[in-house]
């Protein structure tokens, strides 16, 4: 057990997920094949010697459950510690209507779990960020800098979904915290904060006695100047997946060799719930290029530039470009599929056409037959 | 905690035929298909036919097998009533002995199959890559109130002096069995799958440890003594995919069947899953000049070559302008760009270097030719040729097979 306990929140609606995320939340999207985007989070906490980890959830949680199980996958289903799931049981809103309105309120609503956090420190992260961020660094870091709370931010100003931005001084310091922009500046907030957990608490109680719920407008913002907030730049592959755009042009990134280099960094594995399958086959008649693959595809037809996840059948004849394929996606014969992404269990018909564009992936709802 | 059935899985072969390949492991633990292990097969089916129980008996270099094993978790054997058991020779007060035989691996374990008390055992190997339902056979079992179940197929008859063969009535109980007959009677093969009414089989074990001059093997010694005293025996029929991969050369036949589910081999199949213990690596990558055609890979490796007609294991990589042609690679293989592999079967972690040519088609070599093999850890240096039907070991010495 080291000193960081590890808590994940799970719980906002992203509607630019479309039809993606109306089924789940962010945390539990398929992405790289074989992951979810919450085992980025959950592994990066493990390879940092983390032990315990709450996971904060609010809305369509179930495939999030069903991917969790009892941790196992991550070694966090422990006697002592490990997984700790954080549903809502008490409503600070009337029954069902609302998510949390913030960090602060989610947290306040997990009050008495707070009190049973056994470590000193506690990192705060999104279930939808994919990075491997070398977090034991990070909280060394935090340490040795004496700041009151360290900010992990991306070394760019991408303009993600309802992106937090920090700008800072010469040594580190934030001097500013910047939200809701048109053009964003600044480094892109990563959203993964190392504090004391006794200082968490207080903030927490703090904010509750004045119905405060805002993490970045009633803490980091109104207290930049007094507490001591310090950024840690990552320059690495950092993704929140917030929007059907980030999710395709992400997964598309995936196909540069020195991304997936750096994201499936041998020395910090990225753990995911195994699968059962078996090995995936190309057909003697199929063509696979440029593509990244789960286990269990049949590929007889033609596949180009896509990312498969498991189970996936395409058909002779068919064509699939530049697509993603989630789970149990089956191409009939000679259908074609361009700048698609079909949740699980599409069906695509015999001789069907899609077409999308790279700035406007179609999305095709689970189950779907075309 | 009472059982109707247990399972007793012979996994003590040395896997000696399979020579360099099983380095420092059992052969039931050499990989297998891309993924697998042999042993994924019999555990696999045991889970899938209900039996929870798993009496695992280990004895040659076990280390490899046990770890993958562990807590039987992959296999949903686990459970807290049963589970998987390794069980390895052990020292009592007075004494103890490795496993002389068969027989005798299950005698010395009778403790462990008293402690579930259980109607039936069944007796499995673990060098066999096969689909069944035990449930079925252990029902004839039943139907029949035999003593003993003998699972059997039909073989080629010009083939028939290789298996134990099974003589049956039109009942389909067994009256005779010969071990490779040199004039079969009967094309109907033994699999090496046994179920025997426990009490039964008991008494004989005890008695077969008492006779100096048995074997102690089911085959050899108890089978032929249960025949003797006229014990009512079944022959189970069974005509799905079976194979024995104790040879180098089935070993890779049973890989090139499970890229053709017609083989009879599906493992796509979702009715009956085949379960094992994966290992945790990203996404396969077919790389933008990479051909691949009927070939089976995994995670963790990065095709950007030509690969045909082949069965890759995870983390294999190779490089572009590399070609792999009907051959089997085991996890970690490297192969670097323009070297040539064909009709091979690769150890784990061997390393491949650039422009080296490894085996060769059959039809080149008309007159010698052979499945190549290299050993695990096995690296070969720029520009090296192995020759068709030529092993290497893991320094890269030539072995001969005995």
């Amino acid at each position: 057990m080291n000193g960081l306990h590890g808590i994940i929140f799970s719980y906002e609606r992203r509607n630019d997920l479309r039809e993606l995320g109306e089924i789940r939340s962010a945390s539990s999207m398929p992405f790289g094949c074989r992951f979810r985007t919450v085992d980025f989070s959950l592994s990066t906490l493990v390879n940092a010697g983390t032990t315990d980890v709450g996971i904060v959830l609010h809305g369509q949680y179930q495939s999030l459950l069903d991917h969790l199980g009892t941790g196992k996958d991550w070694d966090l289903s422990r006697k002592r510690g490990g997984l700790r799931l954080l549903p809502p049981f008490n409503y600070q809103q009337n029954w069902g209507v609302m998510p949390f309105r913030g960090k602060m309120e989610a947290l306040a609503n997990v009050r008495s779990y707070l009190d049973t956090i056994r470590q000193g420190y506690v990192v705060m992260m999104e279930g939808d960020l994919v990075a491997n961020l070398p977090l034991a660094d990070i909280y060394a870091n935090h340490i040795k800098s004496g700041a009151d709370i360290t900010v992990v931010c991306g070394n760019d100003s991408f303009a993600t979904e309802n992106g937090t931005y920090f700008e800072k001084s010469d040594d580190g310091r934030v001097t500013q915290v910047l939200y809701k922009l048109n053009t964003p500046r600044g480094y892109r907030g990563l959203e993964v904060y190392i504090l004391s957990t006794a200082l968490l608490k207080q903030l927490v109680d703090d904010c509750k006695a004045k119905d405060q719920f805002s993490w970045r407008r009633d803490v980091l913002l109104a207290k930049k100047d007094t507490l001591n907030l310090r950024t840690y730049i990552w320059n690495g592959f950092a993704a929140q997946i917030r929007s059907v755009q980030e999710y395709y042009d992400r997964s598309m990134q995936l196909l540069n060799p020195a991304i997936r280099k750096e994201l499936f960094t041998p020395e910090r594995p990225v753990r995911a719930k195994g699968s059962d399958r078996a090995p995936s086959y190309v057909g003697a008649g199929g063509r696979c290029v440029n593509s990244l693959m789960a286990d269990g595809c049949s590929i007889e037809g033609v596949v180009e530039n896509s990312v498969l996840c498991t189970g996936v059948v395409v058909e002779p004849g068919a064509v699939v470009r530049n697509c993603v394929l989630f789970k149990g996606t089956v191409v009939r014969r000679n259908a074609q599929l361009s700048y698609v992404i079909t949740d699980k269990k599409v069906e695509i018909l015999p001789d069907r056409t899609l077409m999308g564009h790279s700035t406007y992936p179609i999305v095709l709802a689970k189950g779907s037959r075309v | 905690m009472k059982k109707e059935c247990v399972a007793m899985l012979l996994a003590g072969g040395q896997g000696s035929r399979l020579y360099v390949l099983t380095g420092d492991m059992a052969k039931p633990a050499v990989p297998f298909g891309g993924k697998y292990r042999i042993i994924d097969f019999p555990l696999s089916n045991c889970t899938n036919s209900g039996i929870d129980t798993v009496g695992v008996l280990t004895q040659y270099r076990p280390l490899e097998l046990n770890s993958y094993i562990g807590s039987g978790q992959p296999w949903d054997l686990d459970g807290s009533t049963g589970g998987v058991h390794i069980l390895p020779p052990y020292q009592g007060s007075d004494g103890g002995t490795w496993y002389k035989g068969t027989a005798n691996a299950i005698y010395q374990n009778k403790g462990f199959v008293d402690m579930y008390d259980p109607d039936y055992v069944i007796i499995l190997s673990g060098d066999h890559i096969y689909k069944m339902d035990y449930a079925g056979m252990i029902a004839r079992h039943k139907e029949t109130e035999a003593a003993c179940t003998i699972s059997v197929m039909e073989v080629p008859w010009d083939e028939a002096s290789r298996f134990g063969i099974m003589s049956v009535n039109e009942q389909d109980m067994i009256t005779e069995f010969a071990e490779k007959p040199k004039e079969p009677k009967s094309n109907l093969a033994s699999m090496g799958i046994y179920v025997f009414s426990w009490p039964v089989l008991r008494q004989y074990l005890v008695d077969d440890e008492n006779n100096p001059n048995s074997e102690n093997d089911f085959g050899k010694n108890v089978i032929p003594a249960m025949l003797n005293n006229q014990e009512k025996m079944a022959a189970y029929r069974f005509d799905g995919y079976w194979k024995d991969v104790g040879t180098l050369e089935s070993l890779w036949d049973a890989n090139m069947d499970m890229l053709s589910p017609e083989s009879g081999l599906d493992l796509h199949d979702k009715s009956w899953p085949i379960y094992a213990r994966s290992v945790n690596a990203a996404a396969a990558y077919l790389g933008p000049r990479s051909t691949v055609t009927h070939s089976a890979f995994n995670r963790g490796s990065d095709l950007e070559g030509v690969v045909e007609n082949s069965v890759l294991s995870p983390n294999v990589d190779v490089a572009e302008g590399a070609r792999v042609s009907y051959s089997v690679l085991l996890p970690g293989v490297k192969i670097a760009a323009g070297a040539v592999v064909e009709y091979a079967i690769l150890g784990e972690d061997c390393r491949i270097g650039p422009g080296c040519h490894v085996g060769g088609k059959p039809e080149d070599y008309p007159d010698g030719w052979g499945l190549t093999v290299l050993g695990p850890q096995c690296e070969l240096s720029e520009g090296m040729n192995v020759a068709p039907g030529k092993m290497l070991d893991s320094n890269g010495k030539e072995v001969s097979k005995k």
